[in-house]
């Protein structure tokens, strides 16, 4: 835990020093979690905010202090989940609304003013991003905060709320097709 | 003996690689500022819906109540209580209302 119990409980009498406090120590944190979930920069601070938003107003339903990162976890992937969601249809929407030439162009933009490191990882996101494409948005974040964020089965069965023997089921099948596109690939790219 | 193939190992390498890709990034000197201007503009917005719901459910209590009284006064006019429905019907319908009881013109010559 990055902060103590006590800290909680002042921030859930409503002091907005103690959740100021709150949002600090975890800010950094999440706003990780959420640019590894949603792989677009530009809008992973209006996620987090809505993360921490939620957090606010809802800080009075917590029982236990103990269960407040799960919890917090559990926020993040729901906004997370929101915005992927919302996120589809917007694009469904524009790309329908632009010719072909015009994304071209606007992508050569785009690509002209991120710098160098900023395009590798936005490869990096691209690939990943298409591997995961074979699984479903629900699947996709839990197998990236499985095997990106590195959380447990445990931490993962508390967020989830649901028993480990079905998350380790659903992880195994989601890994599956992952890795079924990932041979599919490799296979495309050929041996050179 | 590993059940692991060697797409696994590669996979997990992928992960790895778009893990360090993807660092924690640092907030902007806005983040706070604007979480709270959020935070206050949700504040306002759930304050005036209280309000008006508080107003609405006011609104509703007095209708009721108000009904409530119009419905328990018990009516002052005279004779439409006590009356039964055979009465009230008779004095609707008297018996020497012509065009109910009234003689029936036969004229049997004009065919």
């Amino acid at each position: 835990m990055l902060v103590d119990f006590e800290l909680i409980k002042r921030a859930q009498n409503r002091d907005s020093a103690a959740f100021n406090e709150i949002v600090l120590a975890y800010r950094k944190r999440i706003l990780g979690t959420i640019t590894r979930l949603i792989a677009r920069s530009e809008d992973v601070e209006d996620v987090a905010q809505e993360v921490f938003l939620r957090l606010y107003f809802s800080l009075d339903q917590l029982r236990t202090p103990e269960v407040f990162e799960p919890w917090l976890y559990r926020l993040t992937v729901n906004a997370a989940f929101d915005y992927l969601r919302k996120q589809r249809r917007r694009q469904e929407f524009r790309m329908s609304d632009l010719s072909e030439q015009q994304v071209l162009m606007a992508d050569a933009m785009a690509g002209g003013k991120v710098e160098h490191e900023e395009q590798l990882r936005k490869k990096m996101r691209e690939s990943v991003d298409s591997l995961l494409g074979a699984v479903s948005e629900a699947d996709r974040i839990l197998l990236l905060l499985k095997e990106v964020e590195g959380l447990s089965l445990k931490e993962l069965e508390k967020i989830y709320k649901v028993n480990e023997n079905a998350l380790k089921v659903r992880l195994f099948r989601a890994r599956q097709r992952v890795l079924k596109a990932f041979g599919a690939a490799g296979k495309k790219e050929g041996p050179g | 003996m590993s059940m692991r193939g060697n797409d696994d190992e590669k996979l997990d390498a992928v992960f790895r690689a778009y893990r360090y890709a993807c660092p924690d990034p640092d907030a902007s000197v806005n983040f706070m500022p604007a979480l709270w201007a959020r935070i206050e503009a949700r504040q306002t917005f759930l304050f005036s819906f209280r309000r008006m719901a508080n107003a609405f459910v006011t609104a509703a209590v007095a209708l009721s109540i108000a009904l409530g009284v119009y419905l328990s006064i018990p009516r002052s006019t005279p004779g439409i209580g006590s009356e039964t429905y055979i009465e009230a019907l008779a004095d609707a319908n008297p018996l020497d209302t012509p065009e109910i009881v009234g003689q029936v013109p036969l004229d049997l010559n004009g065919r």
